[in-house]
Formats: C-alpha cells, structure tokens, sequence
C-alpha cells in the first residue's frame, strides 16, 4: 500500500475483535520495521485497550479501529459505538502502568453520551545491530 | 469457620481472608481434577479454581444460611465450566502455524543473540523462510498456547530449565509488592513466578528480551505468561 497511511476497519464488538486488531496492528508494525518485542508489547497494548472498550466478554455494538502509521510511528484509535450509554471508562491504575511500559502514549475516554474511545501511540525504536 | 467469614466482613481483614482460602484449597483443586479429563493441563485447571475460590470468599454472605463449601463448589463449577466455554471460542490454529510457532521460538533466540536486539519481523520470516504475514499469524496461533501448562519447556527454552528454580528465594525486587498490592490486590493472586515476571516488565521497564535473558528462559515463553497474567487480571478485575 504506497502511499497509504491510514487503514479502517469496522467489526462488531465481541470477542473476536482483539484478535482482528492484533493481526491488523501488528502487520502494520511489521511494515515499519518493528522488531518481535515491540510487536509482542504492540500485541498486549491492543489486548488491554480492547478490553477497555468491550471488557472480556463483548458488548452490543460495533467498534471502529483506525491505525495511522508514518516512517516509524503507528496510532491507533478504537471507538465502541454501542446505542446505549455505558459506564464511564475508569481505567486502573495497573491498566495505566501497564499501557505506560507498552506503548510511548495512550488514552481512554468517553467520546459523547454512547461512544467510548482509546488511542495509543508506539513509536519504532531505532535499531542497534 | 462461619464465624470467621462473619469477621472477614465486618473487618476485611486480608489475614483471615488468606486463612479462608488457604482452608479451601483442597476444596479448588478437587473441583479442578474432576474437569481434568477434557485435555486442559491441571495445574491451569486448578489456578481457575483458585481465583474462583478468591471470588467465592469475597463474595459469600455468612448471614444466607447456606453452607460456604456449597455457595463454593457452585461458583468454582461454573468459573470451570466457563473457562471451557471460553476456550471452545478461540480459533483453532492450523498445524501448520502450531509447527511454525514452534520454530519461530528457536530463531527468536538464535537471532536475538546473533543480532544483540530483538529482530525484527522481516528478520524472522527471512531466517524461518515463510512471510512475514505466516510469521505474524504463528504468533497470533501461539496465542492458543497461553492456556497450555507454563510448567513446560517452551520454544527454545533449554530443556529441564525450570522458571520455578529461579524464583525459589525471595527477590529482593518484590520489595515493591506493596506498590503493585496497592495498584491491584489482584496480582497478588497470581502464581509468583507470573508475579515476577509482571513486575520486571511493567514495574522494572525490562524488556520482554532482558526478562527472557535474566531468567534463562525463552522470550517466547515470557511473551506467553505476560499475556496469560494480563489476561487472567481482566477477568478477575472484571468480576471483582
């Protein structure tokens, strides 16, 4: 995809979907050269913010996953639209400290009275060998 | 005992919730064999049980009238009968890449060492002569494995290689056990070596390589107990 630096993908929120957004983040990854520990931390990232969004079980709705990669910088933001207003998201404390080893930024917030949105940034280290 | 679970709710008081716990591990771990004939490892069959068990404790109302040991048995068979159900929805992963991930373990090794970095995913698939897609679904079919037994020798973890050696002393580095009880009293109900190993990645800011080198074991495995103890503190969090 030349030129491409956005990819969308739209799927329903269940438990299917952390799987669709690793596949799809880490082939994005792959792209930038990531190497297999950032993939794997980019992999946990993913699997933690999903769970802010639909917890482990799913929810009723759709979630909308928008990856924004440049030279050596992917994004990802995800949006759970579900129709109704659910509980605002409260991520813990270990949430935070684990999002903060895996990825350089992250947020989760409430994004009007029925969507809930994360985005994450992991940035590519450069390599030494 | 009831009056002990009358205690453990008016007062919180984590000795006696231990206590409690620790009285009814026979209880979790007999639950869990009676499931062992479906193909799941027991010792991750009785670890369900545990945090079943952690729950039934937290959650039990002395004043009902029912005995514990019933309201016990109730939540630990639906906490197993669950973990099945969950685990019948995971994708099963083709042969192919089960063989593939296991393959990917030995290079992930060898060119971690050879390169002095952890190599990239084009490294991978170039050494395993696959794609670099194939390479990124082994390891999303390694996923499957979470569930297998940790006790195991992983992909390129040198055999007889015990992580449980390496945790038998105290760490020193567990002094920081009172900032992660604080974070989440859940971790606490992890197996220590998961304990560990959450710790040096989150809390110390290793890298799941220098982890991997500091215990002697394979990335692949602290990729494996990273995501298994990521995933169990969800579900606990969930049901907490």
């Amino acid at each position: 995809m030349p030129g491409s630096d956005e990819v969308r993908l739209s799927a329903p929120a269940t438990t299917e979907l952390p799987r669709l957004a690793r596949l799809t983040a880490s082939g994005l990854a792959c792209r930038l050269g990531f190497s297999y520990d950032e993939v794997e931390d980019l992999r946990l990232a993913i699997d933690e913010l999903c769970f802010s969004l639909i917890g482990t079980q799913g929810r009723p709705g759709v979630v909308h996953l928008m990856f924004t990669l440049d030279d050596e910088t992917l994004e990802v933001e995800g949006t759970l639209e579900s129709g109704e207003r659910g509980p605002d998201p409260v991520p813990s404390g270990l949430s935070r400290k684990i999002l903060e080893a895996l990825v350089d930024d992250h947020e989760v917030r409430r994004n009007g009275r029925d969507q809930l949105t994360f985005w994450m940034r992991k940035r590519r280290l450069q390599l030494a060998g | 005992m009831r009056q002990k679970f009358v205690a453990l709710a008016e007062t919180g008081d984590p000795a006696i919730r231990r206590e409690l716990v620790e009285a009814h591990l026979g209880l979790a771990e007999y639950l869990a064999r009676r499931f062992s004939h479906r193909g799941e490892p027991v010792d991750d069959l009785v670890q369900v049980s545990s945090m079943a068990l952690l729950k039934a404790v937290d959650r039990f109302d002395p004043g009902r009238g029912v005995e514990f040991s019933t309201y016990a048995t109730h939540t630990i068979a639906g906490e197993l009968k669950r973990h099945f159900r969950d685990k019948g929805w995971a994708v099963r992963a083709p042969r192919r890449m089960q063989e593939l991930y296991l393959t990917l373990g030995d290079s992930i090794g060898r060119l971690s060492q050879e390169l002095g970095r952890s190599p990239t995913i084009a490294e991978l698939a170039a050494e395993t002569r696959v794609s670099e897609e194939e390479v990124l679904e082994a390891l999303e079919a390694g996923q499957a494995y979470r569930l297998a037994s940790l006790d195991a020798p992983a992909p390129g973890d040198d055999e007889g290689e015990s992580l449980a050696s390496h945790l038998g002393d105290e760490d020193p580095r567990m002094s920081a056990a009172e900032e992660r009880a604080t974070l989440s009293p859940l971790i606490q109900a992890l197996p220590p070596r998961q304990q560990l190993i959450l710790h040096l990645r989150f809390f110390e800011g290793l890298t799941q390589l220098e982890i991997a080198k500091r215990l002697g074991i394979s990335q692949m495995h602290v990729s494996r107990l990273l995501a298994r103890s990521l995933a169990e503190l969800r579900t606990a969090a969930e049901q907490s």
